[in-house]
């Protein structure tokens, strides 16, 4: 898309003519016009939507992604909306209703059919008359083509991301998600300055990075905090780092702890406070230097629950009424919840290496519902992007190198969660929206994915669209005593390829049926980073006994295939000696 | 704490602010006697530091001179352990921020720590006494200087794996808000390693009055050194047969050694409580009434507002300004570059030199020698391990005894944790007496030392152990009627497992150190030795042979070593994976 036509029709948009803008949409396919679309900012989109004729607005919908096509629609009237459904195609909406989530498909049902306007989307947007917010602002952090490997001890490189561009922009909350392990840290160290890409660099208003960048905050998972100071030291130390005269440095870090609801707190120990509180600390540590940029590195995962919902509300009402001295928020985190929750804009990282797979923007108001469909909406997309591999929205590098591991790593779960997990999609009906077993199952996303990757590479369940759905083998599986289940989860095992097929197999090869540990954790080596091999292994063990494929004898460090395995080949074999 | 500095601003002379009211006055008079005290030890101390070398000092066997012999110990260890504290920061920092230093540092610290501290003594003795010729000053240096051999080791390797134990998050704070090397040093670095320093710091200070008789007086070729102290006390009365002195010697020993563990290690450890790396309290944390008293001081606080705090503050203030000053990404010099490399090549220069030195000098070992080097290494491996069998023996059943009785451990451990700290040494002469009297020879009787040195710190390790054994799994043997023979092998020896390997690590290392005054004793006028590598070392440290001391230095260390990597260490790592009791 040139940026000559985004620039001519967002000039369109500001300065009123619609007519101008339509005749430039209609001279495009529906695809390409949603795309060029998709390049204005979301008010912008908006107005424009508004003024289109139904028809054509009609054609659009079908070319926008579903969640933003509903979010689009639902910021005009129930009339506005019914009348450019009608107009679209039974085959073009037969495919939006259809990848609409439960929840936003019957709300959507029930505007439709009863007229009433019952949940305004976005924000009712202004008529334009003022000139729009100049949005095409720079960025202040930019990656371009940012890579982070790691070298092995016996020399090998592992890539853990691949080279990828990325922008944080000022006014703007932005999140990064992804699975465990995928990146998402690293690639927070990169933009901050902490660590060096391996390729590629980071810019800071178009100058190189070399060193921590001075004007960067960290928030951290595990507050990171001075237990042997007190607060108000903790508050001040980076102050001090900056040699401000005592004074300041008190007024400021009063400031920031007052800010926070600290107040009265100053003399106290990290130790004597609650998570939530050491959680305050670390922001009020963060929010005194007065960063440009906050980033937060899961702030909220090792809060419990209720803790974590105030804080996060308590920051998303600092930031909204600007009493936050920060121009940007990054934010990484494993919850989905919490980025639709925070985030303006959300970037949806894929691991093995990290690439990125998804970079949108979220133009829900705050504050948030969880319960708005809307919101259910955006859930539901992150849910399909991170569960489904073939889709893959960012181009392959060309720098790329052909390493993908031939080896199929398994998922790390247990045999008793994907039990479990089967155990309620056969209460549910035998299928389900995955937000919603995460729901039930009082699963993060981190923890689930594992479980239904594991379920769906035995053949016990299928994921499409982010709905799981049990097989037949799934269904029997569920239903089965303990005994049959291990049988069952032994059949599908040694069925499907993976490194247990390699491990059995090995293992019947031998004429003492065994071997040393060692030798896998060596196959593994080639494929897989250190800590990687090591969880491979513990899987391994974990499903291999459990499948009564082999026994693990930890003095010898040795697998052993399981005796009345081995008792009956080896009485084959004693049969079949003259 | 406030109130002073306001008032002081407000333009009243500092003094004003000083807490007047005579009882608190007389609430801080011990800590101003005990500063007035330590000053005037120094001073006595320097003059005579400074005096002329009187090498045959008589050592006054008279009750009366203990006090200021015991001062004089006292501050001879206090100066070493300084010294200690500074080499072993100096290095753990090295080896942990550059791994270049990091490959050769820790092995080399690894076969200094199991060289026995009278291997040290000719070339320390003697570099010092070069240095200052005239003066007594260098025969104390060298002493001193000696002491920190035995003591350094430790604590080194103990700061080295804290500053390897931070937690990332940790350095990221530091690195992302920019903070000097300085200011890391004093919030991060410092406070991290206080607890392993502080215990470490015990280890080593015990040690040193263990050696504190071979520290304090030795003959070297044909010069017999002697200063006044605790140690030369003890063995000139060993020497004269003087039972009354030794027992003299002895009490005021154990006095200023517990002494000193109630006014500094029990106040030190309740204090480093606070850099404890734990996000919630615990239940119970050391105390020390010592501590407290300190804290309720006015006249400490006041101190340091006025004095450290803010110079504290004006060097993280001017580290501060340099760091911003900075220009970022700076890289070494060339210039210093150059010179790190001209640093590294003469080193390695200087080792390769020493290297072929040695060899040619162990080259040219006679034949008796090198057979008596053989079979005491022989002779002292099996002492050392006997000795180690025998203190399991003893101490395993009593101190499960007394652990498993939360009652009677209350009473016990207090009085393990003396007994251990009394340097064995002190109890050989009255050891030997009786050992003459009964007619046994030194054979036994450096068993019988080599025990008294290790038996005490294995039977705390074992309390200790004893009393951390989880309650739910006593009741598992409870409700299931275990037998005592089940009820050993299920739960105590196991659960007490990792607390034995650590005794034991620590005990067996000490023992082969042990051995170089266990087995060679001057008595009475007369030096009773036996068959051992000790005996090897000390003979030939008083005989001046330095071939033989070299030669039986680097039999020793390597043994030390090769036991330490092959049995211990695998052990250790046994106790840390299937015998660790997670909570």
């Amino acid at each position: 898309m040139s940026p000559t036509a985004v620039e001519q029709i967002r000039d369109q948009i500001r300065t009123g003519r619609w007519q101008a803008a339509s005749d430039q949409l209609r001279s495009l396919t529906a695809h390409a016009a949603a795309d060029l679309l998709m390049l204005v900012p979301f008010d912008e989109q908006q107005s424009l939507f508004r003024k289109l004729p139904p028809d054509l607005a009609a054609s659009l919908v079908a070319g926008f992604p579903y969640f933003h096509a509903y979010v689009l629609l639902h910021s005009m009237s129930v009339e506005a909306m019914r009348a450019i459904v009608d107009r679209m195609g039974q085959a073009e909406l037969d495919h939006f209703l259809d990848a609409l989530p439960e929840e936003a498909w019957h709300h959507l049902m029930r505007e439709l059919g009863t007229g009433a306007r019952i949940e305004p989307g976005a924000a009712a947007v202004e008529e334009l008359g003022r000139p729009a917010p100049e949005r095409l602002v720079e960025p202040i952090i930019q990656a371009r083509q940012v890579e982070k490997s790691f070298r092995q001890p016996d020399g090998r490189q592992i890539q853990v991301i691949a080279p990828l561009d990325l922008s944080v922009e000022p006014d703007c909350v932005t999140a990064l998600l992804g699975p465990s392990g995928s990146g998402k840290s690293t690639l927070l160290r990169m933009l901050s300055g902490l660590t060096k890409p391996t390729s590629g660099a980071v810019f800071w208003h178009d100058v190189p990075l070399t060193d921590a960048n001075p004007s960067v905050a960290i928030v951290f998972q595990s507050f990171a905090l001075f237990p042997w100071l007190t607060v108000l030291d903790n508050v001040e130390a980076p102050l001090l780092a900056r040699a401000l005269p005592p004074f300041e440095r008190h007024r400021r870090a009063l400031r920031a702890l007052n800010s926070v609801g600290l107040k009265g707190f100053e003399s106290a120990y990290p130790k004597e406070l609650s998570g939530g509180m050491k959680q305050r600390v670390g922001f009020a540590r963060a929010l005194a230097v007065e960063p440009e940029v906050l980033f937060m590195d899961e702030p909220f995962s090792a809060l419990d629950v209720l803790t974590a919902e105030n804080l996060r509300g308590e920051l998303m009402e600092l930031w909204i009424a600007k009493k936050i001295p920060t121009r940007s928020i990054f934010i990484v985190t494993h919850n989905i919840e919490e980025a639709v929750l925070l985030a303006d804009r959300i970037i949806v990282l894929g691991s093995n290496p990290a690439r990125i797979r998804a970079d949108f923007r979220v133009p829900l108001p705050q504050p948030r519902d969880r319960k708005s469909a809307t919101f259910v909406l955006y859930v539901d997309y992150i849910y399909k992007v991170m569960t489904q591999p073939e889709l893959e929205l960012a181009p392959p590098s060309a720098r790329e190198r052909p390493a993908k591991p031939p080896i199929k790593p398994l998922p790390h779960t247990r045999p008793g969660g994907i039990a479990g997990l089967l155990e309620l999609l056969l209460d549910r009906g035998g299928k389900e929206d995955m937000y919603h077993v995460s729901d039930d199952l009082l699963l993060e996303v981190d923890d689930l994915l594992p479980i239904t990757d594991a379920a769906t590479l035995l053949g016990f369940a299928e994921t499409r669209e982010g709905d799981i759905t049990i097989t037949p083998q799934g269904r029997e599986f569920a239903q089965a005593d303990i005994q049959r289940r291990k049988e069952l989860f032994r059949e599908a095992l040694l069925s499907h390829p993976t490194f247990l097929q390699t491990i059995d197999s090995a293992l019947h090869r031998k004429s003492d049926h065994t071997m040393p540990l060692e030798f896998f954790r060596d196959l593994l080596d080639e494929h897989f980073s250190e800590h990687e091999v090591q969880q491979q292994i513990e899987t391994a063990l974990n499903w291999g006994r459990y499948a009564e494929i082999f026994t693990y004898d930890p003095e010898a460090d040795a697998l052993r295939l399981h005796s009345s395995e081995s008792q009956h080949s080896s009485s084959e074999a004693s049969a079949s000696a003259p | 704490m406030t109130h002073t500095s306001q008032k002081s601003r407000t333009g009243l002379p500092a003094w004003s602010a000083l807490p007047s009211a005579i009882p608190s006055l007389l609430e801080d008079a011990p800590i101003i006697v005990a500063a007035l005290a330590i000053f005037y030890a120094f001073v006595a101390l320097a003059h005579y530091w400074l005096s002329p070398v009187n090498a045959h000092a008589e050592i006054s066997l008279a009750p009366s001179v203990l006090p200021r012999y015991a001062a004089y110990s006292v501050l001879r260890i206090a100066i070493s352990y300084a010294i200690s504290l500074l080499a072993a920061i100096l290095s753990g920092y090295a080896a942990a921020y550059n791994p270049r230093v990091e490959r050769f540092m820790i092995p080399i610290l690894d076969t200094l720590q199991s060289i026995p501290v009278l291997s040290f003594l000719p070339p320390v003795m003697l570099s010092m006494v070069a240095l200052f010729p005239t003066r007594q000053l260098g025969i104390e240096l060298g002493s001193i200087l000696l002491i920190s051999t035995g003591q350094v080791w430790n604590m080194a390797f103990s700061f080295y794996s804290s500053l390897k134990s931070i937690p990332r998050e940790m350095h990221e704070v530091a690195e992302v808000y920019r903070w000097s090397r300085w200011q890391k040093f004093t919030q991060v670095e410092m406070p991290y390693a206080t607890i392993g320093l502080v215990w470490n710091s015990m280890m080593s200070v015990a040690g040193a009055w263990f050696f504190l008789i071979a520290c304090e007086m030795f003959v070297l070729g044909d010069r017999d050194l002697r200063l006044p102290g605790l140690g030369s006390y003890l063995q000139t009365a060993a020497n004269a047969g003087n039972a009354r002195a030794i027992l003299w010697g002895l009490a005021v020993m154990i006095g200023v050694i517990v002494l000193i563990d109630q006014l500094v290690w029990r106040p030190a450890i309740a204090w480093a409580e606070k850099f404890k790396f734990e996000q919630v309290e615990a239940a119970e944390p050391p105390r020390s009434p010592v501590l407290n008293f300190l804290r309720r001081s006015r006249i400490l606080p006041f101190i340091a507002n006025h004095s450290t705090r803010p110079a504290e503050q004006r060097l993280t203030l001017h580290f501060a300004r340099k760091q911003a000053a900075r220009v970022s990404g700076g890289n070494a010099s060339p210039a210093r570059r150059w010179f790190g490399w001209i640093i590294l090549v003469a080193a390695l220069a200087g080792i390769v030199y020493a290297a072929v030195k040695m060899f040619a000098l162990l080259l040219s070992l006679t034949r008796p020698e090198l057979h008596a080097i053989v079979t005491g290494a022989a002779a002292t491996f099996l002492r050392v391990e006997l000795a180690l069998l025998l203190a399991g023996l003893w101490t395993i059943p009593v101190g499960l005894y007394v652990g498993l009785r939360p009652k009677l451990s209350a009473i016990a451990q207090p009085i393990a944790e003396i007994a251990a700290s009394v340097p064995a040494t002190a109890l050989f002469p009255i050891l030997l007496l009786m050992l003459i009297r009964l007619g046994g020879g030194l054979g036994i009787g450096s068993i019988t030392l080599l025990l008294l040195g290790t038996q005490w710190y294995i039977l705390f390790n074992v309390i200790a152990g004893a009393i951390a054994l989880p309650t739910d799994l006593k009741e598992v043997c409870d409700t299931f009627r275990f037998g005592s023979y089940e009820r050993w092998r299920d739960l105590l020896l196991p659960g007490i497992f990792p607390f034995l390997i650590t005794a034991f690590v620590t005990a067996s290392g000490g023992a082969w150190n042990a051995s170089i005054v266990a087995e060679y004793f001057h008595f009475k006028g007369q030096t009773f030795s036996t068959v051992g590598l000790g005996a090897v070392i000390s003979s030939a440290t008083d005989a001046g042979n330095f071939r033989v001391l070299v030669a039986a230095t680097v039999v020793m260390a390597a043994m030390v070593v090769t036991i330490n990597r092959l049995v211990w260490r695998r052990l250790y790592g046994l106790a840390s994976t299937r015998f660790k009791l997670e909570t």
